[in-house]
């Protein structure tokens, strides 16, 4: 352990393989955050393998493994160990960019690809003619000159000796550069996303068609999950209301995609802190933008009114929010204490649920097409304040059965006394309503492992050699094109043939040129150990 | 044409025509690739052969086009909304990318057996997620799901090619180490090593395979014997068959219990398993059964490097993409949801093999090992996403 085994890739290879085993945990066992419903079925043992299995499960962290300290160990680990990486690197590749240059070469020998042509033209002038068909094409380049130099050379090079040439290297700046941007774009992606915890906000409302709606604040919404930095002062304050939900379905049986949804359109009046009232709509895949918070559509259901007189006094006037329960039906509660003794009545909506034989059949369709309300009556103490229950649940400890009934959409009946009616059918609507400053800074993160990752797998290192000599007495030059491909060098030979033609056609090859053609043609030598070299070329060459 | 006619015609391109061109080009090019070593007419019967291959594959992908555009006009939407036309898109993206790559990039022609039986191999298996045409739920219809989901859906199948290349890489190479572990045993106490001369695997790729010399032209040595023959069945012996078939089933049962578990009854679920499990024994047994006909080992893992390196690159934005677009419909970016563990997970583990393909001591056989595992991890979180844990990306499935 220590500093020197972070550093390893292996390092690096088990952590990730540790993470890949802990997002596996959390694809098969349910998350706590996600379904915290299934993950309480799975502690009880109603559900999974059985309580004993959950409590080992729960013991370590396998209910919240993102959430779990070991994960945040995990994750620690891998941002150690990158960065343990990563310093050196950097450091090499900063030398690499301010003080490298291609290197030369004495002999030809050594390379993978060699090609050679005579020319007319001086050694200078094809020197020259390369360095410009170099230059244009991008790669850096090296002229070396022994003579013109004269004085002392650098020896790390060895170039005092090296013939005159021009040398040009590429992809080696890029290649690791990529690869070093893709590996820095994780520091800004954690960055978002832990200042995004820090910053962001998440709330969720049901609103009612033509009915109150509600206001950005933090008294306002049913589920409040705001991040630690985020105060109430940050609400922009602003109303919503919610003016009508459209919603349809392919309603044939026999249609292809039958009971598909097809429509969800929310249109909503907004009105701002200190602004005038406008219209908009929220869609599926398009949520409104209200200073800067964002509101989706996030789930919808019926809502009944349901009114409840108890010796013609009214006790209960209001919107029911029903949700959808197994079966096609939708469930509700009314909890009516101002009677005495209080009243709760269960409720169940079935949107289509027409007459049959023996009474109305439900049919499970979403559509209100035959709205009835089945609702059984309770009374007794409701527990309110007492226990924890939901909105839509009655707890029925306190309680004791009074019978039931059916009603359709004006309908008033009678149970023991108790005046139930249900005067008109709605729907709502629940809105997300959040707010993610950390978005644009991940949009740069994704920006930036992506501008990284592509030249760290296409941007190959090669380098090029260029060496004209004009032995002394003739007339011709010979000019030798050599090229070393650190990745894919098959690719590299067409790359290199095209650099010779392109090459002769600059300087012109003498009409006699008795050259061999095949001679000029690029050829690949491969032997084993230069293969065996290169492979070993995986780190940055110094 | 009325939509139902559309639907019946687009089912007829897709089973019977383009999965019997698939495999009618597959078992053509492998037959091809038998006569490589052949004598001279064989080799010249093999390059018709080759010829007649091209065809068949190209009518195969033609029809196979012509199957998409037909459902799309049968459903008036793009096929990419559930997991059959998914899958059927994947094999496509896979068979095209692979063929166009060994036909015109490698130039490679005589491995295209392999990509098209690999193609055909996941064409049939979405038949076991058939579904009808029909319409998209509204949520779905956005530009962001086809950009979001053909990336994935492509890169899935250039994954399927990779994962094709690797185990391919690793049945030659686990034959040539048998053989080179022969030779070593039978030299043993001479002075000579093993091999030294004659090491045809010419590295074309920065692959770091090398050091491992195989002697094959001591097959000139005239005794009477034929040395070639000999070495290719050493080869293919060297591939111990029960622990192909074992690994094979076991590996591929790692992914197929899905079936199982999803299935209406147990007997259905336990006749698709075994289809599954035993067609891909026998895909495997088909395989090593070429193994001496394989090009040098450097020579696959090149390919099935630059195959998920690119495969790779399209997953990473594709799950970006997706991340962008839960955003905007969903109001959270990722919410660990089954679908998005998977594309994580799917994710690390190629960034695993990437990262092993360049460290010493893993890269090599520990680095395909680590491919071949990653295309399990895809293949388990796609099925066991879509067909075992419901999560919001559920309604997109079946």
């Amino acid at each position: 352990m220590g500093w020197r085994w972070l550093v390893r890739m292996r390092t690096a290879l088990m952590l990730l393989g540790v993470l890949a085993l802990m997002t596996a945990v959390a694809t098969v066992v349910p998350q706590e955050p996600n379904v915290p419903t299934t993950v309480r079925s799975w502690r009880l043992g109603e559900e999974g393998p059985g309580a004993t299995v959950s409590a080992v499960l729960d013991w370590v962290g396998a209910f919240d493994v993102y959430g779990s300290p070991a994960f945040l160990a995990l994750l620690l680990a891998l941002f150690l160990s990158l960065t343990a990486c990563l310093i050196p690197r950097i450091r090499a590749w900063i030398r690499l960019v301010r003080r490298s240059k291609p290197p030369v070469v004495k002999t030809v020998g050594g390379s993978d690809i060699t090609a050679s042509f005579q020319t007319d033209a001086a050694p200078a002038d094809v020197h020259a003619a390369a360095a410009k068909l170099l230059g244009g094409r991008v790669w850096r380049i090296r002229r070396h000159d022994p003579e013109a130099e004269g004085g002392p050379l650098d020896a790390s090079s060895g170039a005092r000796s090296a013939p005159s040439q021009v040398a040009a290297e590429k992809g080696l700046w890029s290649r690791e550069g990529g690869s070093l941007l893709f590996h820095l774009s994780f520091y800004v992606l954690l960055a978002a996303i832990v200042f995004g915890q820090l910053l962001t906000f998440e709330g969720q409302r049901g609103v009612v068609e033509r009915d109150r709606g509600f206001a950005d604040t933090a008294i306002s919404y049913w589920n409040y999950q705001p991040g630690r930095w985020f105060s109430e002062a940050d609400h922009a304050g602003w109303r919503l209301e919610l003016d009508e939900f459209e919603i349809d379905w392919i309603r044939d049986p026999l249609a292809p995609g039958a009971g598909q949804p097809t429509t969800f359109r929310s249109t909503v009046t907004i009105t701002p802190a200190d602004g005038e009232p406008f219209q908009d709509v929220v869609e599926g895949n398009q949520p409104l933008t209200v200073d800067g918070f964002k509101i989706h559509q996030l789930d919808w259901g019926y809502a009944p009114r349901v009114e409840v007189e108890v010796d013609g006094q009214m006790v209960y006037d209001d919107l029911l929010t029903a949700v959808a329960a197994d079966g096609g039906g939708f469930r509700s509660a009314v909890k009516a204490p101002a009677a005495d003794p209080d009243v709760g009545l269960e409720v169940f909506f079935y949107p289509f649920a027409p007459d049959g034989d023996g009474g109305p059949s439900l049919t499970g369709a979403p559509w209100d097409e035959a709205p009835l309300l089945v609702v059984r009556q309770w009374r007794g103490d409701l527990q309110l304040g007492a226990t924890q229950q939901t909105v839509n649940e009655l707890d029925t400890s306190g309680l004791e059965s009074e019978g039931g009934a059916f009603l359709r959409p004006g309908d008033e009946v009678v149970v023991e006394g108790v005046t139930i009616r249900f005067p008109e059918l709605r729907r709502w609507v629940g809105f997300q309503v959040s707010s993610r400053p950390q978005i644009p800074w991940l949009l740069v993160g994704s920006a930036l492992l992506v501008a990284g990752l592509i030249p760290a797998l296409y941007a190959y290192r090669r380098r090029v050699w260029v060496m004209a000599v004009r032995p002394p007495g003739q007339q011709r030059t010979l000019v030798t094109v050599f090229g070393r491909a650190f990745q894919r060098p098959e690719k590299f030979e067409e790359e290199h043939g095209d650099l010779v033609t392109e090459l002769i056609r600059m300087v012109g090859v003498p009409p006699d040129d008795t050259t061999d053609p095949d001679d000029r043609a690029p050829r690949s030598g491969a032997d084993p150990a230069a293969a065996a070299r290169d492979s070993a070329t995986e780190v940055m060459p110094r | 044409m009325t939509p139902t006619e559309l639907a019946d015609l687009s089912r007829v391109l897709y089973s019977p025509v383009t999965l019997s061109l698939y495999l009618a080009a597959a078992f053509v090019y492998l037959y091809a690739l038998t006569t490589t070593v052949g004598r001279r007419e064989e080799r010249e019967r093999g390059m018709r052969a080759r010829k007649v291959g091209l065809v068949l594959a190209v009518a195969g992908i033609g029809t196979h086009i012509a199957h998409e555009i037909v459902r799309g006009l049968a459903q008036e939407r793009l096929p990419l909304g559930n997991m059959f036309e998914v899958t059927s898109l994947m094999a496509l993206v896979g068979v095209l990318t692979g063929f166009i790559y060994m036909q015109v990039i490698r130039k490679r022609p005589e491995l295209n057996g392999f990509v098209l039986l690999g193609g055909a191999l996941v064409l049939a298996s979405a038949l076991l997620m058939y579904s009808e045409p029909g319409p998209l739920m509204p949520i779905l219809d956005t530009w962001w799901r086809t950009f979001h989901v053909s990336l994935l859906v492509a890169a899935m199948g250039i994954f399927a090619a990779g994962f094709v290349f690797n185990s391919l890489y690793l049945l030659r190479d686990t034959g040539e180490l048998a053989v080179a572990r022969e030779r070593e045993r039978q030299l043993e106490g001479s002075t000579v090593g093993a091999a030294s001369a004659g090491d045809l695997d010419v590295a074309d790729e920065t692959s770091g395979i090398g050091g491992r010399t195989i002697d094959r032209l001591d097959a000139t040595v005239d005794d009477g014997r034929d040395h070639d023959a000999e070495y290719r069945a050493a080869l293919r012996a060297g591939v111990s068959v029960p622990r192909l078939v074992i690994g094979t089933f076991l590996g591929t049962s790692l992914v197929s219990w899905v079936f199982v578990y999803s299935a209406a009854t147990l007997a259905e679920g336990l006749t698709r398993f075994l289809t599954i499990n035993l067609v891909m024994v026998a895909a495997a047994l088909i395989a090593r059964w070429f193994v001496p006909l394989l090009p040098p080992t450097a020579t696959l893992d090149g390919i099935a490097h630059r195959t998920i390196a690119f495969a790779f690159v399209m997953w990473t934005v594709g799950t970006i993409a997706g991340a962008m677009w839960a955003e905007q419909s969903w109001g959270r970016f990722w919410g660990w949801d089954p679908k998005e563990t998977g594309a994580f997970l799917t994710w690390v583990a190629y960034a695993g093999y990437l990262h092993a393909r360049a460290t010493k001591g893993v890269k090599g056989r520990g680095a395909a090992w680590i491919g071949v595992w990653s295309f399990v991890v895809l293949m388990g979180t796609y099925l066991i996403a879509n067909y075992v844990i419901v999560g919001l990306h559920s309604y997109a499935g079946l």
